[in-house]
């Protein structure tokens, strides 16, 4: 696999991590982080790390996302800072 | 005259470049993008193209772990987005609700002022 697409795909992961903490809306912030988790697996599985990307895309894409928009709709929407 | 191999390696490498490029499309809504629908949305989209982009590197690397990696992804992936969107759709509706509860007080006025006439 040419170096090229690792580093292509871990910019996109930094990318999605910087704006992920730059959002004030804590929804987008969830949407955001499961991005980073998209890419995050995209990444583990092209630098040949099968298995850890088949937990990254069971536990980051499904159960997390899904942990953080049920905490959102508990609590506040808006951050305070 | 190209070969089986050579074209299949040639179109496995432009349809990573095409997927990567949509990805930056999609990467730079998902930033930007003014509402929560928009990111969800582009959410659902970045599910897409990395499903496929597992399966172009499935084929580009011959190895058939990626494609479980795929089914797997392509299973999990909407639940993320069916929690979003309930999410919003519950705050529109407590929205309506909330919009509804304000409305009564309004007719009152009118009715004292009906009152005021007679």
């Amino acid at each position: 696999m040419p170096w090229q697409i690792d580093m292509i795909v871990l910019f996109f992961v930094i990318l999605c991590a910087v704006a992920a903490i730059t959002v004030k809306d804590l929804l987008s912030t969830a949407i955001l982080f499961g991005a980073y988790s998209f890419m995050m697996c995209l990444l583990w599985a092209v630098m040949g790390a099968v298995d850890v990307a088949f937990t990254e895309a069971s536990v980051g894409a499904g159960v997390s996302t899904v942990f953080f928009v049920a905490a959102v709709f508990r609590t506040s929407r808006r951050t305070k800072d | 005259m190209m070969t089986g191999e050579t074209f299949l390696s040639v179109a496995v490498q432009a349809a990573m470049g095409m997927l990567l490029v949509g990805m930056v499309m999609v990467l730079f809504r998902l930033a930007k993008g003014p509402g929560a629908a928009d990111r969800v949305i582009a959410m659902d989209l970045l599910s897409v193209l990395v499903v496929a982009f597992l399966v172009v590197l499935s084929i580009h690397t011959r190895k058939t772990s990626y494609m479980d990696v795929a089914i797997a992804y392509a299973c999990i992936a909407f639940l993320g987005t069916i929690a979003l969107v309930r999410f919003i759709h519950r705050a529109s509706v407590q929205k309506q609700l909330r919009q509804k509860q304000k409305t009564p007080a309004r007719p009152l006025p009118d009715h004292s002022g009906e009152k005021n006439h007679d």
